[in-house]
């Protein structure tokens, strides 16, 4: 199984001919009533889904079309509605992905293009919101420059990382080769329920605990550090970490695991020669997951930081927490219109790559060890 | 029907005697004793008696195997002699298997299991406490029904036993002071290699992975894996069944060999296997109970047990 | 072959050296939930514990700690202990050490002795370079026992001389001001030398060698899987106890308790009150309350779950049941997955753009309901067509055989075999949105404290109307609070402007007490779900 699909015309060709084929027979197989039925009502769903956009208040009347439609169908011709309705369901699936790329997208175009910038004679639109460190949407030159909070990101993120990475493949390992059967399930609810607790209740206690302890301790001017922002992400990080590195572990088989028992060498050698090495790809997903986690985690960073976008001094103090790119949002939402909005989108738009790149990445370096393990390799 | 309640897998090698143990338990929960087909007859001990010249390898007293609720073995008693093959043969869910791993201890994984009884090696307990598990399965070696190398090269996989145990050092660490074994791994690599029948056919692809090679060929070199680390008993669970009958055939030639060197456990499904390659065999029915045991030979032509002369000519099982 | 090690079937009795082994590692366990309770501060590190000050007695323990260590180790060199020890410590061990005495030489070269950058970079140099030989380079039972217990013996060293006391500061001396100060330093150093010796003096109880590596192992997996679920339960308890009062503030029972309410036409009063659940926030109340926050979070959890269930049980079975598995499969899961992965944020940024313009041009009930469901999705999906795929093809093929049509088949077969997996899916979904934040904050967020007349009526604010949309409802198309969104802007908003509340921080540990439990409440209903049909499928 491969993820991308490897395109080639004379094979696409064919398949378009054998789908039109199929459609071909579909139109002459069905009963004329249930086709118009099912057509009706894919005509008013696009023509309701149009008029949304378009942000019309006429949307209603296919909308209602369409669910008469559905409704005398699913009386009728249950089997070919049932059917149109999961695939249209499907389909409005890979579209909310779609409308959030267009929409953040198009949101974003304004201030992008008011950062262009000229290199050698070329304007690169967005340029300036990486090359410079200035953030002021006030006080002119306004400038919206995104590296402060990338910087912030990026550090929160190797923190959190640290923090997870090492601990949730402990875990992992501890839940699916270690622990006695009553002892795991206690443990991997437990997990799960630290997955549960809402960010902003960690924020919270990090806010009014962790935060002026902090500043106590290291005599920090103010509250708000990349390091205790960075250490409650990663802590918010693990369950993902841990259930999905517990899957990769416990998908190894058993026989590989019990052929190295059998030779007489312990638990642990067996863990690190064998099971962790062949489960190697799921644990690396499991960790970019968690990676895509910290790196989307919002509201523990937002109550916790200053939310005065700024770079630290030097880099990698790490004692002092401006903002992230998703504090920023969070933050400076409600009173921002215009250019300074849009510059937020634009830190949506790069939190939304990032992480769909992570995720596209994960599935496919577990669908690599999938088949790896299949011993087609 | 096929042998199916001792997968490698150990969990499941616990459930599915449990789920799969209709020759075990009826629908009712009651005990079932017997197999269609199978007649009652009370065992005797005698049947089970097998007198061999020297020292037992292997002497087993009153195994008894729980798993859950279940009764998978009942007291069984056997000595194995050394350097000569042994074969255990009996139903599906006769227990055999389970008796199979009780000798190295692998039934320990299996959370559910409880043992009672005693096995000794050259004497030697190893139903005690403080019994080194490494040191047993080092000198108590083992092969299972379907072939599981490891995701490694041909290389790695062979040299892996005695790497781990500390004889053999590889690696960066052991080249920047001078104590790489890299030519005492060719050697051990070849050796065991040969000694599976297996050199001629991957001599040249020692650095490929071993998830490469055809069902036979990964057998054979689970077995040589299983050589390398020089154990004094073999144990083999169905090492054939799923594999070709020219496989199947190079594997038996093999086991025949190595009853020069080796004392060989075989748990086989097939009666011809059993007595093409064993010195002595060891019927199990089910129920789990031992119920004969004796030269190969005797046990096939002649058997005491009316229920094993009837499985033996397929009247059941 | 080289070191080809010797040892019996059976343990000698070395009941006597694993008897020392183990008390080290006793020790260590001590000093480690000292320097715990010192970071803490459960105990300052100058309070007097057993006649000494704590850095005193922490100092004193690590090097008796330390020398035990190292004092195994060089027993077992001589053959005074019985170990089966390996020719080298190993690669990894040998790397840590170096980077950890790195650092040592740099830290005591800079800071103590106060040598230019050459200087310490020379010394780290050196350090390093000889604990990397002293690791690797011996056999096992010196190589993991010396550089652990030296390192334990020099820090205790350091702080019995009073090197770094309980007045010691380190500034960092950058641009913006940040310093290690005693009381940080010391109980996190402590920790980690205790933690190195811990598991040095753990691999001598298991005497070295493969086996000594496995104990040594287990000891911090163990203890990592002991913190993981000693932090949880902090977590949780630290807020229950935090949030007790403000939550049963003024809690009265009896008959005429509670406040007159209506419901299905009868008026009749509650036997209970609990304010801070029954309440909003109103300058004449006595004790605040959450109330639209409740029944806001309860209406964006309906109307999540009416949205995204159907779409997403019927993309499940259009993947699983309709497609061939071919491209187009494959695009859905990369899609799915990609949206599961898809930050919160990035919804609310969504919803602004896409929701907010067009339905009221404004925050609303509805807006947040739909962006909490987008969020929902995927996970209906992916959870859905896990269990789908889990109803063996068998039931499928026999219904076929049956000449039942395929979408017969799914609705009496798969969808009921498939239920319990999709309802734990989404009780587990609903806990994770209820928790959400960040999309309502852009989508639906209202003001700070809502007075109790703000909790939203969606029932009764449908009405009809003669232009198009011909229905409205001004209640979901209004701006309402939740609980994650209230205690946000608890936190942000500061004290002046919720001054109506009279307590503030109490009110806030309620309201995240409330919030826990709403959400864990989810979680361990979606858990103990699993568990029930899982025991119950194992048992049939």
């Amino acid at each position: 199984m491969t993820i991308l699909p490897q395109y080639d015309g004379a094979g696409l060709r064919t398949a378009v001919r054998r789908e039109l084929q199929r459609g071909r027979d579909f139109v002459d197989e069905t009963e004329p009533d249930a086709l118009v039925t099912v057509a009706v009502a894919s005509v008013s769903l696009l023509a309701a889904f149009v008029g949304f956009l378009a942000v019309s208040s006429l949307t209603a009347i296919p909308f209602a079309v369409f669910l008469v439609a559905t409704g005398y169908g699913w009386i009728r011709h249950q089997e070919l509605t049932a059917r149109v309705l999961t695939l249209t369901t499907t389909i409005s699936t890979i579209l909310i992905l779609g409308l959030i790329l267009v929409f953040i997208f198009a949101e974003a175009w304004p201030t992008v293009e008011y950062a262009t910038m000229t290199v050698f004679g070329i304007p690169i639109p967005g340029l300036r919101l990486f090359v410079e460190t200035r953030w002021s949407p006030v006080t002119p030159p306004i400038r919206y420059s995104l590296v402060p909070m990338i910087h912030g990101t990026v550090l929160v993120t190797i923190i959190a990382t640290a923090v997870a990475a090492p601990l949730g493949v402990a875990a992992a390992l501890f839940l699916s080769e270690i622990a006695p059967r009553t002892v795991r399930e206690l443990v991997k609810p437990g997990v799960e329920i630290l997955a549960g607790i809402p960010s902003i209740v960690y924020g919270f206690i990090g806010f009014t605990i962790l935060s002026p302890w902090a500043s106590d301790q290291f005599d920090i001017v103010g509250q708000g550090t990349y390091l205790f922002v960075g250490v409650v992400v990663g802590l918010m990080a693990l369950p993902t970490v841990v259930s999905v590195a517990e899957d990769a572990l416990n998908s190894v088989p058993e026989s590989m695991k019990s052929g190295s028992l059998a030779l007489g060498t312990t638990d642990w050698q067996t863990m690190t020669s064998i099971t962790l090495p062949a489960a190697f790809s799921g644990v690396s997903a499991a960790v970019l997951l968690g990676v895509g986690r910290a790196i989307g985690e919002t509201m523990a960073a937002t109550v916790m930081l200053r939310g005065s976008p700024g770079l630290t001094k030097p880099l990698y103090n790490v004692f002092y927490g401006n903002d992230t790119l998703t504090s920023l949002i969070a933050a400076n939402y409600g009173d921002a219109d215009g250019l300074q909005l849009s510059a937020l989108f634009v830190a949506g738009v790069i939190l939304f790559i990032t992480v769909l790149f992570l995720s596209i990445g994960s599935q496919y370096i577990e669908a690599r060890m999938r088949q790896k393990l299949g011993g087609t390799d | 029907m096929t042998e199916t309640t001792q997968s490698t897998d150990a969990e499941q090698a616990a459930e599915s005697t449990q789920t799969t143990g209709i020759d075990i338990e009826g629908g009712t929960g009651q005990p079932l004793e017997v197999t269609s087909g199978e007649t009652r007859e009370q065992t005797r001990d005698e049947w089970v008696e097998y007198e061999f010249d020297g020292a037992a390898k292997l002497a087993v007293e009153d195994l008894d195997v729980y798993y859950g609720d279940d009764h998978a073995l009942k007291s069984v008693s056997m000595e194995i002699p050394e350097n000569s093959v042994t074969a255990l043969i009996g139903p599906s869910g006769c227990g055999k298997s389970t008796f199979l791993r009780c000798l190295n201890r692998m039934n320990d994984r299996i959370k559910a299991a409880r043992i009672d009884g005693s096995v000794a090696l050259e004497g030697e307990e190893i139903y005690q406490d403080g019994v080194n598990l490494v040191e047993l399965r080092k000198r108590v070696g083992m092969v299972f029904q379907s072939p599981n190398p490891f995701p490694k090269s041909i290389r790695d996989n062979i040299s892996y036993g005695p790497r781990k145990h500390g004889d053999l050092e590889t690696g960066f660490l052991a080249g920047l002071l001078g104590r790489s074994d890299d030519d005492a791994v060719d050697d051990l690599v070849e050796r065991s290699l040969r000694q599976a029948a297996l050199w001629d056919e991957v001599q040249d692809r020692l650095d490929d992975n071993a998830l490469g090679l055809s069902g036979g060929q990964q057998q054979r070199l689970c077995i040589a894996r299983a050589l390398a680390t020089d154990p004094e008993v073999l144990l083999m669970d169905e090492p054939a069944s799923a594999l070709d009958p020219i496989a199947t055939s190079k594997i038996e030639d093999l086991v025949h060999e190595l009853a020069e060197d080796y004392t060989v456990v075989i748990v086989t499904h097939n009666m011809q296997q059993a007595a093409r390659i064993s010195d002595q065999t060891a019927v199990f029915l089910t129920g789990g109970e031992l119920v004969e045991y004796g030269e190969t030979e005797q046990v096939f032509e002649d058997p005491e047990s009316q229920r094993v002369e009837d499985y033996i000519s397929g009247k059941f099982g | 072959m080289a070191g080809a090690v010797e040892s019996s079937l059976v343990n000698e009795d070395t009941s006597g050296t694993e008897t020392i082994a183990a008390s080290a590692v006793g020790l260590a366990a001590v000093l480690f939930a000292l320097s715990l309770a010192a970071l803490f501060e459960f105990v300052a590190i100058t309070d007097p514990i057993a006649g000494v000050s704590m850095v005193v007695l922490l100092g004193a323990l690590l090097v008796v700690l330390g020398a035990a260590v190292v004092a195994f180790g060089v027993g077992s060199r001589l053959g005074y202990v019985a170990t089966q020890p390996r020719p080298s410590a190993g690669l990894v061990a040998s790397v840590a050490f170096a980077g950890l005495w790195f650092v040592v030489g740099g830290l005591v070269a800079s800071q103590t002795l106060g040598l230019g950058t050459v200087g310490w970079g020379a010394t780290a140099l050196v350090t390093g370079g000889v604990a990397f030989a002293a690791t690797a380079l011996p056999r096992e039972d010196i190589g993991s026992t010396l550089p652990a217990g030296s390192l334990a013996i020099l820090t205790g060293v350091i702080f019995l001389a009073g090197i770094i006391g309980p007045s010691w500061v380190w500034d960092l001396g950058w641009e913006q001001q940040a310093s290690f100060n005693a009381e940080f330093a010391i109980p996190v150093v402590t920790a980690f030398c205790s933690l190195l010796a811990g598991w040095a003096s753990a691999k001598a109880y298991g005497g070295f060698g493969a086996r000594g590596r496995h104990v040594g192992a287990y000891v911090l997996v163990y203890l990592n899987a002991l913190s993981i679920i000693a932090v949880l339960f902090l977590l949780v308890a630290f807020t229950v106890l935090k949030g007790l009062p403000g939550l049963f503030n003024g809690l009265a029972f009896g008959p005429g308790a509670g406040p007159e309410t209506t419901l299905f036409g009868v008026t009749f009063t509650l036997p209970v009150s609990w304010p801070f659940v029954m309440n909003g926030v109103a300058l004449l109340n006595d004790i605040n309350g959450v109330l639209p926050a409740i029944v806001g979070t309860i209406w964006l959890v309906i109307g999540a779950v009416v949205f995204a269930v159907p779409l997403g049980v019927g993309a499940a079975v259009f993947i699983t049941e309709y497609a061939e598995r071919g491209r187009f499969t494959q695009v859905v899961e990369v899609a799915t997955n990609g949206l599961w992965s898809t930050p919160s944020i990035v919804f609310g940024l969504f919803g602004l753009a896409f929701l907010v313009p067009r339905l009221g041009n404004g925050k609303s009930l509805l807006a947040g309901m739909l962006t909490l469901g987008f969020m929902l999705l995927p996970l209906v999906v992916i959870t859905s067509r896990e269990a789908m795929l889990a109803v063996p093809d068998e039931y499928r093929d026999a219904s076929a055989a049956l000449g039942v049509s395929k979408w017969q088949t799914v609705r009496s077969i798969v969808l009921p075999a498939a239920l319990p997996g999709i309802v734990t899916g989404i009780i587990l979904g609903v806990g994770r949105i209820a928790g959400e934040t960040a999309p309502i904050l852009l989508t639906m967020s209202g003001s700070v404290a809502p007075p109790g007349s703000q909790t939203v009526d969606v029932i009764g604010g449908f009405e009809f109307t003669t232009a198009p949309p011909f229905v409205d409802n001004p209640e979901l198309l209004q701006a309402t609070s939740a609980l994650p969104y209230q205690l946000y802007s608890l936190i942000t908003a500061g004290v002046g402007q919720s001054s109506n509340i009279a307590n503030i921080d109490e009110f806030r540990w309620a309201t995240a007490l409330i919030l826990l439990v709403v959400v864990l409440s989810f979680y361990a209903v979606g858990i103990a779900t699993r568990y029930y049909f899982r025991r119950k499928l194992q048992h049939e």
